[in-house]
């Protein structure tokens, strides 16, 4: 396990770049890298390696890396794959600091390819290098300034980090962005991950200056539990904004064939997003919509925004969007509705949406803008401006700027529309750090944005883990002795329920019987009624095999039921193999909820809380967390997020439920998983809540 | 020379494993041993012998081509091919008679049951008689009519003056063995036939290989055949979608896994799992990561061009069979005799 926080200053500010495979041909890989570096007026020493060349681009040309008379700081590999590992080696024993493999032909090419890139990142390790790739579009930073890409565009100076998985993407936004003036700080095109990967660069990204907001392009992630612990620490000082590919079924499958990884689960990720203070978004429109205001605006300091607009139906747009999202519409202080109405015409709506009407100059702005960002209860202002024939766009966006530059605590946002008569004023915006959008829709996401991350970003700091010491784990480590020995890997539901009762999760007594009459012995010593159910690590859905039997009050009931069970299981499922029946303590009707747990092939254990009982598949009144980092405070949270909570709560009259002792359940079960990575999948559904205290009914534990 | 007449109550209760083990242990107590089956498999499409007589035939140094070992062949259709017996019986005399020259002990296989070419009067247990044979009754056990099948054959075997040693409960699936020992056992017993034993399925000598699956699917093997010892003890088909498959293939272990070879997902989610094989149906050649990490996780991949439903059609043949080579399966096969069989009563029928 490679050490937290590591330092890219010197991939990013190199001394000197030698380009290994570089060449003079145009249209080649390694000319154009040579070529970007040069133009991008990288400072320090260029060092084009070439055997065959005395030199290029006016550079002297080296044979080798080791013939580099100075220190090399960063070398970046564009020779074809089957060279790049002997490649590697010479600037291992040159003493490279960093290698950017540009060359592709590795993991993603199949299984020669993978062993291929195995060593490549093996050469790394001996000889101390870092390495980003292989199979990469390289990287650029704007400060240093360095193009160590093969894309001709270089982008403007900018404060956004944007790392991806997708090179042709990179290139793609790139040229976008120069069209559409977003500026860049750095540029990272990931590659196969062989060894940085992206929770590196967001570390990086984080304790950089000049990088004011993180922006992803996700497929996979390569380390879950580093990643989420990168996130967590980078996010409280800089916003990480993140779009994850591959969220429906064909998209998971084309990303698992594109990366060569199984794509965790979509959920998996949105819980560790959550938890990490990651807000994601879900198209590059939005990703780019709402860098643009973390670059240049404040979190606002509450929810309130108000409105200027110059015509009722793009306000009333405005005021839809914000009353969907978590943002409400501000209500102003008597003194600013005296201010606005004495400086508007009769007809202007001086509530929020302020209209200053379509007759308007730039004059109503200049007086509204001032009157709503001094109230106290705005904590953000939409401006909203639709070309009209008196309206000057540009005088009004000088006044934005103005006004902002008076309350730079507050966040404008501006929402310009229209075409060529706006252009100018966008233009004007955009250059001063005024966010400007074309429709309303966009800025208020960009606003809401905002706001989460204020969320994210001042909730109290994780603290420890959540444990308990009165956990039996060598009763654990015994059940799964016994069932590993017996060639299984589903316990038994006597077994799971061992488990759980050996870490504290209060459980209705159960115990496995092989006879009719042991049944009924366990009947009478436990007290009736009990109920029955087969016990077989195939069986499912035991009821539907009429594999159980509820209620059953004498010791008669008991030994028929146990006969009736195996009769019934036998016809359906002749080939079935039963161990016995369970006998258990029935127990009186409770608030039925659910806690189960799914590994995550990225992120671990994920802990589920929800509604139980018939209906859960129905109602997925479900609530997620990663199992591991779970705080206390958390385990809460999940509760709250449900709806189940109003029922816990005491929905019309009923007495409310041992919420504590739930949070409890929830901690221990995820205690549990993390101490026990084998077990893959657990299900207690259902738990039974009372006003004092609960009960796992059923449990079942799927081990490897 | 003695001989002992393995009966099986029915197909795939592990009587070649058995032999092996009495075999070797007969051999190592002294006795030359010899083996015979008079009524062996219909050779399939891929296999042309009887593959138990051929592995006993390397085992015992028999010194006969496997086809004399087996001379009549029990197909579902036998009565067409053997429309006049003529002198069959007398043939099954004279190998056997060849086959036994020298030696002290016989074992004589069965076919899968004991009653099939009654017609024709070859039946395991006319043969018995004629052959003058000692019989051991192998049972499977499944659930309580294995108990009425195993005393039914005893039954009969009295009835028709064949002598049995005993009865032997012989791969017997783990969660039953219990119940064998506790209440099968006493209840054969009372009937006052001897048990000869329980023993355990054992996965390593019952379940099929990855091998055996690529001989009977015609497959070919895209990475992995260094472990195509592998052995299956589930198979799974892989069509539901993936938020569901991942518990399924969880909580099946070294399963073959049956998809379609453009289902990468699939097969990436069972190489996170307890897979011992992965056969992509259909012809379709998987992504090149699947094959990447298959190779990284030592499972093989077998492409097949059947399609799904075929492919499953086709693996109800598959079954597994000890090869001559297999020494640690010989050595397993002997253990389960060692370890539980009731050995003194073999010996003593030996001696009568």
């Amino acid at each position: 396990m490679r050490g937290p926080m590591i330092s890219l200053e010197r991939l990013f500010r190199p001394r000197s770049v030698a380009v290994v495979g570089a060449s003079k041909t145009p249209g080649k890989i390694g000319h154009a890298v040579l070529v970007n570096l040069v133009a991008s007026g990288f400072r320090g020493a260029i060092y084009p390696i070439n055997p065959k060349e005395e030199e290029i681009e006016g550079l002297k040309a080296y044979p080798r890396v080791t013939d580099v008379p100075g220190p090399v700081d960063v070398a970046v590999i564009c020779v074809p794959a089957p060279a790049v590992n002997a490649v590697a080696e010479e600037c291992g024993r040159a003493g490279v600091g960093y290698l950017v493999v540009i060359t592709a032909g590795f993991k993603e090419t199949g299984r020669e390819g993978a062993e291929r890139e195995k060593a490549l990142a093996a050469i790394c390790r001996q000889y101390g290098m870092r390495m980003v790739g292989p199979n990469c579009l390289g990287i650029m930073d704007t400060s240093t300034p360095m193009n160590a890409t093969f894309s001709a565009n270089f982008p403007f100076q900018g404060r956004i980090a944007f790392i991806s998985q997708s090179g042709a993407l990179c290139a793609a936004i790139l040229d976008w962005s120069l069209k559409r003036g977003i500026g860049f700080s750095k540029f990272i095109s990931v590659g196969n991950k062989a060894d940085l990967t992206e929770a590196d660069f967001i570390e990086d990204a984080a304790a950089d200056p000049q990088s004011k907001v993180i922006c992803l392009y996700l497929e996979s992630v390569e380390e879950g539990a580093r990643f989420v612990e990168a996130c967590r620490r980078a996010s409280r000082t800089t916003p990480i904004l993140v779009i994850k590919s591959g969220t429906s079924q064909a998209g998971a499958q084309a990303a698992s064939s594109h990366t060569g990884a199984l794509a965790g689960s979509d959920l998996a990720y949105e819980t560790a997003f959550r938890q990490a203070g990651v807000l994601r978004v879900h198209t590059m429109e939005e990703l780019f919509d709402l860098a643009q205001a973390f670059v240049r605006q404040p979190a606002p300091p509450g929810n309130r925004v108000a409105i200027v607009t110059n015509s009722g139906g793009p306000g009333v747009l405005a005021a839809d969007a914000i009353e969907n999202s978590p943002l409400t519409m501000a209500r102003f202080e008597k003194e600013t509705i005296d201010r606005l109405r004495k400086s508007l015409p009769a007809a202007a709506n001086v509530f929020n949406p302020v209209d200053v009407i379509g007759d308007a100059h730039w004059d109503r702005y200049d007086a509204a803008l001032g009157a709503v960002l001094d109230d106290p209860g705005v904590d953000g202002v939409l401006v909203v401006l639709t070309p009209t024939a008196t309206i000057e766009p540009d005088v009004v966006a000088e006044k934005i700027v103005e006004h902002h530059r008076r309350h730079p605590e507050k966040p404008v946002l501006a929402a310009f529309l229209g075409g060529a008569s706006v252009e100018e004023a966008t233009r004007y915006l955009l250059g001063n750090g005024i966010p400007c959008y074309p429709f309303p829709e966009p800025a208020v996401s960009a606003l809401a944005g905002l706001l989460r991350y204020r969320e994210l970003s001042t909730a109290p700091a994780a603290v420890e883990e959540w444990t308990f010491p009165d956990v039996d784990r060598a009763a654990v480590e015994e059940v799964f002795s016994y069932v590993r020995r017996d060639k299984r890997v589903v316990l038994l539901g006597s077994e799971a329920f061992r488990v759980a009762e050996s870490y504290g999760i209060p459980c209705a007594p159960s115990y496995l019987a092989t006879t009719p009459d042991a049944a009924r012995r366990l009947a009478e010593h436990m007290g009736f009624p009990v109920v029955l159910k087969v016990a077989s690590p195939q069986i499912l859905h035991k009821t539907d095999v009429g594999g159980v039997k509820v209620g059953l009050a004498t010791p008669e009931e008991v030994k028929r039921g146990f006969v009736d069970i195996m009769e019934s299981v036998h016809q359906h499922l002749p080939d079935s193999v039963v161990y016995g029946v369970e006998v258990q303590k029935m127990m009186p009707p409770g608030r039925e909820l659910i806690v189960g747990v799914t590994r995550d092939v990225q992120f671990g254990p994920l802990i589920m809380f929800g509604l139980g009982g018939v209906y859960v598949n129905l109602l997925k009144d479900v609530a997620f967390r990663l199992a591991h980092g779970l705080t206390r405070e958390e385990a809460h949270a999940m509760i709250r997020q449900t709806r189940a909570y109003t029922l816990l709560r005491g929905f019309r009259g009923e007495r409310p439920a041992d919420i504590e002792a739930l949070v409890d359940t929830i901690g221990r079960v995820a205690q549990l998983v993390r101490d026990f990575p084998e077990i893959t999948e657990m299900d207690i559904n259902p738990v039974f809540a009372y006003e004092k205290g609960l009960a796992a009914l059923d449990v079942k534990i799927t081990i490897r | 020379m003695k001989s002992l007449y393995l009966l099986g109550t029915a197909p795939g209760c592990g009587k070649t494993a058995l032999a092996v083990g009495l075999a070797q242990k007969l051999r190592d107590e002294g006795f030359t041993v010899g083996y015979f089956k008079p009524v062996g498999s219909v050779p399939t499409g891929y296999r042309r012998v009887d593959e138990d007589a051929a592995l006993m035939d390397a085992l015992l140094n028999m010194g006969m081509p496997p086809e004399k070992l087996t001379l009549v062949s029990a197909g579902p259709y036998y009565l067409t091919r053997y429309e006049e017996p003529g002198t069959l019986l007398e043939e099954i005399r004279e190998t056997y008679r060849q086959a036994s020259e020298g030696r002290d002990v016989m074992l004589i296989e069965g076919p899968g049951r004991p009653h099939l070419m009654l017609t024709l009067g070859l039946d395991a247990i006319s043969l018995a008689r004629h052959l003058e044979a000692q019989t051991i009754l192998v049972s499977r056990v499944e659930n309580d009519f294995s108990v009425d099948r195993a005393l039914l054959f005893a039954q009969y075997l009295a009835a028709r003056g064949v002598p049995l040693v005993g009865v032997l409960f012989n791969n017997v699936p783990r969660p039953l063995l219990d119940k064998t020992r506790g209440v099968y056992a006493p209840l054969i017993e009372r009937e006052g036939i001897r048990v000869l034993g329980t023993l355990p399925c054992r996965p390593e000598i019952a379940a099929p290989t990855v091998q055996e699956f690529a001989d009977v699917l015609a497959g070919e093997i895209l990475v992995g055949e260094e472990h195509l010892d592998n052995l299956v003890e589930e198979i799974m088909i892989g069509a539901m979608t993936l938020e569901s498959a991942l518990g399924y293939l969880r909580r099946a272990p070294r399963k073959a896994l049956i998809t379609g070879g453009d289902r990468t997902d699939m097969c990436m989610a069972a190489l996170e799992t307890d897979t011992a094989v992965l056969i992509l149906t259909g012809g379709l050649f998987p992504n090149v990561n699947v094959l990447a990490r298959a190779a990284e996780r030592g499972v093989p991949v077998m492409l097949v061009h059947y399609d799904t439903y075929t492919t499953v059609q086709k693996l109800q043949e598959v079954a597994r069979k000890i090869k001559p080579g297999d020494a640690e399966a010989l050595a397993l096969c002997r253990q389960l005799v060692d370890e539980g069989v009731a050995w003194e009563a073999i010996l003593a029928a030996l001696r009568s």
